[in-house]
């Protein structure tokens, strides 16, 4: 197994047993209570305006907003992480087939890991303190990931195939 | 009709060892179950599931007026129950597919990891089962709920289906482990296993077909984020303040405008994020598939029937859930019949594959 190689499957694989310890832990510590609250601030929202008091009912509905985007967030780091690192081992595996000197095969590699990890962990960082960063990081990551891809689809095009059929 | 020879027995293909066979079959069968889950979740409860959403939402906006605030409470507790209805069998839907496609993964990538024979069978059990365990948990969560639980917000189903999601990490760490271990030991690196140089005409329709569709997915997902990012129109917030607002005057031709553009940016949102999964993990699902090409024991024709078959049935998937935005039922009946397809076109390559074994387990019979 090459250096390139090696790096887009073990940081796949890895990337996926720490996405299944997060879902792990986040089912179990956060996303019934966050359910739980969601349904509480839209029916609030209901309620407050039943009882005429409309900016008490706004209030609920920001809430709910608010908490449906960080659900959102939260769910597609989890998704996203899962899915791109997949898509790492994939290529990890037909990296023979891609068309690319070796040191450009690591630095294309490279780039591809760097965006798997920093795509999701962007997305849920924009829930939190460092939302400025998350978003620096998940548009730096889906770039990455986007152009690596392309480069990756472009070395396998250039890559003759060996006619055995 | 050239018939596809069996592979040498010691070339190293997706069937060679237990554990890969294993991982093999079992991540094909985990795959297919969870697309015809994902076929009869969208006929029997999707549909019918956010009809009843917006009827409680409705009717509970109706009692704004009246200042029924409990009978509103009812109407959301209600409405709770369908959400979690829904998102219990698209969580089972999607956990039964992606653990198909690691299973597959990992079976590729056994040759790699330097572990014995009986520690990779082991693993390989402890994931296929656990696989299976996931989703049925996952499940029985809304019929479950908290019965006899001792917490206060999990259940017993969701106990399990953690228990299972914990079993899997591990099994995966295993796995790294046994990659990490090998990846050290460059002098004892095994060659590269035949099904990776594999360039026959079925597997090239695949790769070239997975290629394409992974590239739009990305390009979809990147334009969907941006859209909704920077030019989305009336955010989810926005229509529920003009729901409540027009409840309370009692305007009802306002409220069921409100209404209108509540289940557009629903339906929007619901099918925006579909495409995008559905054109990815087809793209996925087609690259995996081009691996284990040469080990599908047909004619060249047929193999490759069966290849284009399902380059369709990944394309008109997602193009059917895109459909169902301006043509509702029928994009629906287009998405089902490609998923349908696709299910087919994976049966059938399991078929071959199974020949395949049987073919090398014969020859090894011989040869004993």
């Amino acid at each position: 197994m090459n250096t390139a190689k090696r790096i887009l499957i073990l940081t796949g694989i890895a990337l996926i047993a720490c996405t299944m310890a997060f879902g792990v832990g986040y089912a179990l510590f956060d996303e019934h209570q966050t359910l739980e609250g969601m349904g509480m601030y839209m029916a609030g929202g209901f309620m407050e305006a039943a009882s005429g008091n409309m900016g008490a009912a706004f209030e609920s509905l920001d809430a709910y907003g608010a908490l449906s985007q960080e659900y959102r967030n939260e769910v597609h780091s989890h998704g996203h992480w899962g899915m791109l690192s997949l898509i790492l081992i994939i290529l990890g595996l037909m990296f023979d087939r891609v068309a690319l000197s070796e040191k450009n095969g690591v630095m294309l590699a490279s780039l591809l890991a760097f965006s798997t990890a920093a795509f999701p962990l962007g997305v849920l960082l924009q829930i939190g303190p460092a939302a400025g960063l998350g978003e620096i990081l998940s548009v730096v990551g889906s770039v990455g990931m986007i152009i690596g891809l392309l480069v990756a689809v472009f070395g396998i095009l250039k890559n003759t195939p060996n006619q055995t059929d | 009709m050239a018939q596809t020879e069996p592979s040498s027995i010691k070339a190293p293909d997706p069937l060679a060892s237990n554990s890969q066979r294993l991982l093999t079959i079992g991540g094909i069968l985990l795959v297919a179950s969870g697309m015809l889950f994902g076929d009869i979740f969208a006929i029997f409860v999707l549909h019918p599931n956010n009809a009843r959403i917006g009827e409680a939402m409705f009717a509970a906006s109706q009692l704004i007026p009246a200042g029924d605030a409990d009978g509103i409470l009812a109407h959301f507790m209600a409405i709770g129950g369908y959400l979690e209805n829904r998102g219990t069998k698209v969580d089972t839907h999607s956990h039964i597919i992606h653990m198909g496609y690691i299973a597959l993964l990992l079976a590729m990538l056994q040759p790699w990891v330097a572990l014995s024979d009986t520690t990779k069978r082991r693993t390989a059990w402890m994931f296929i089962i656990a696989s299976i365990l996931l989703p049925i948990s996952i499940f029985s969560i809304h019929y479950i709920g908290l019965a006899y639980s001792p917490f206060e917000h999990i259940g017993w189903a969701s106990i399990s289906a953690d228990a299972c999601g914990a079993a899997l990490a591990v099994a995966v760490f295993i796995q790294l482990w046994g990659l990490w271990k090998g990846a050290r030991n460059n002098s004892d690196s095994p060659p590269t296993p035949k099904y990776l140089g594999d360039n026959n005409a079925a597997a090239r329709v695949l790769l070239a077909g997975g290629l394409l569709l992974l590239v739009s997915g990305f390009l979809y997902g990147a334009a969907y984020a941006a859209w909704s990012q920077f030019g989305g129109g009336t955010s989810e917030v926005a229509i529920l303040k003009a729901i409540v607002t027009q409840a309370a005057a009692s305007n009802q031709d306002l409220l069921g405008a409100a209404f209108g553009d509540f289940g557009n940016y629903q339906m929007y949102r619901a099918i925006n994020v579909a495409v995008h999964t559905h054109i990815n993990e087809m793209g996925i699902l087609l690259l995996l598939m081009s691996f284990v090409q040469s080990f599908v024991n047909y004619s060249n024709v047929v193999r490759n029937r069966w290849a284009k078959l399902a380059v369709l049935g990944g394309f008109g998937l997602p193009i059917g859930i895109l459909l169902e935005i301006n043509f509702g039922i029928v994009g629906s009946i287009l998405a089902d019949s490609f998923g349908f397809l696709m299910i087919v076109s994976l049966m059938a390559m399991l078929f071959g594959l199974l020949r395949h074994t049987g073919a090398t387990d014969a020859q090894k019979g011989a040869s004993a």
